[in-house]
């Protein structure tokens, strides 16, 4: 039995290397540009230049936007108030805008 | 092209310099996962890894060591994670496929063939590579780097980080424990 196990414990003696599959090195670089890749097309967005250019832009939109409400005359809807919108709403659903139509003790 | 020229040319980010690590360094890192793993798909996901991982890490190496020395430290590093990661899955039950309603195993795991073995030592081979899976980590870690890879021990304690000695005696009681099991396997 001795002999046994000494011919198992030596039988990796001359062992030659295992050879890397073929087109290793193809599939290294195909699973690396799947890794790598996300990350620089994520990348280009927290450049500096464009976060800047992206403020920039919003910036701008905002000034139009004032810019536009301003130069725009008061039309008569714009000097409704809430109290007369809410009143017409009120008469047109009949509803008592002064209290709550909520109000269960209204018909007592 | 020298170790320096190389590792200046992967630190510049040079693809030539990449392939020509890979090229002459592939069969090293894939036989060593191999001879730890006993799986050639394993060891071939392993072996990309390394190469990523110092496509990645290239900069903070700083050649204190032999580039092939770091290679098979990650080499190992990553083996062995793996091994310890498919035990996990083991512990919680993702291979309980393999088991039955009597705790038997429904199929035996096959065994391992290495593909540089001679095929009159095919079988033998098969029943050791199944007792080196059984040894702990760090005697499995020296005896294959010793066996499948033929380095030195002075070579191994540099992957290792660890002396002479130390993988003396790791090598001494590896093939104490690989005795004791065969000799229990074939009783």
């Amino acid at each position: 039995m001795a002999n046994r196990t000494d011919d198992i414990l030596s039988s990796l003696d001359g062992i030659q290397r295992a050879k890397a599959p073929d087109f290793f090195y193809s599939r290294l670089k195909a699973r690396m540009e799947r890794q790598l890749l996300p990350e620089k097309n994520a990348g280009w967005v927290l450049r500096p230049v464009y976060a800047i250019i992206a403020l920039f832009v919003v910036l701008l939109i905002n000034a139009a936007v004032l810019m536009r409400d301003s130069q725009e005359p008061s039309s008569n809807l714009a000097s409704t108030t809430d109290t007369e919108t809410m009143q017409s709403l009120a008469s047109e659903y009949r509803v008592n805008y002064a209290g709550s139509i909520y109000d269960l003790n209204q018909d007592k | 092209m020298t170790e320096q020229e190389l590792i200046k040319g992967l630190q510049k980010g040079d693809e030539n310099a990449f392939r020509y690590l890979v090229e002459n360094y592939q069969d090293r890192v894939y036989n060593t996962a191999l001879g730890v793993l006993h799986n050639a798909e394993d060891a071939e996901d392993v072996a990309q890894e390394v190469f990523i991982q110092v496509y990645r890490s290239i900069h903070s190496f700083k050649g204190e060591s032999k580039l092939s020395t770091w290679l098979y430290r990650i080499a190992t590093t990553r083996a062995l994670d793996l091994i310890r990661s498919k035990k996990s899955k083991k512990r919680f039950g993702f291979m309980q496929k393999l088991f039955g309603d009597s705790n038997e195993p429904l199929m035996e795991i096959p065994d391992f063939h290495h593909p540089g073995v001679k095929l009159d030592q095919k079988e033998s081979a098969a029943k050791l590579f199944k007792a080196i899976a059984e040894l702990p980590e760090n005697q499995r870690i020296a005896f294959t780097l010793h066996k499948i890879e033929d380095l030195s021990y002075q070579e191994i304690s540099e992957v290792m980080k660890t002396t002479v000695p130390a993988v003396e005696s790791l090598m001494h009681r590896a093939k104490q424990n690989l005795r004791r099991s065969l000799e229990k396997e074939n009783s």
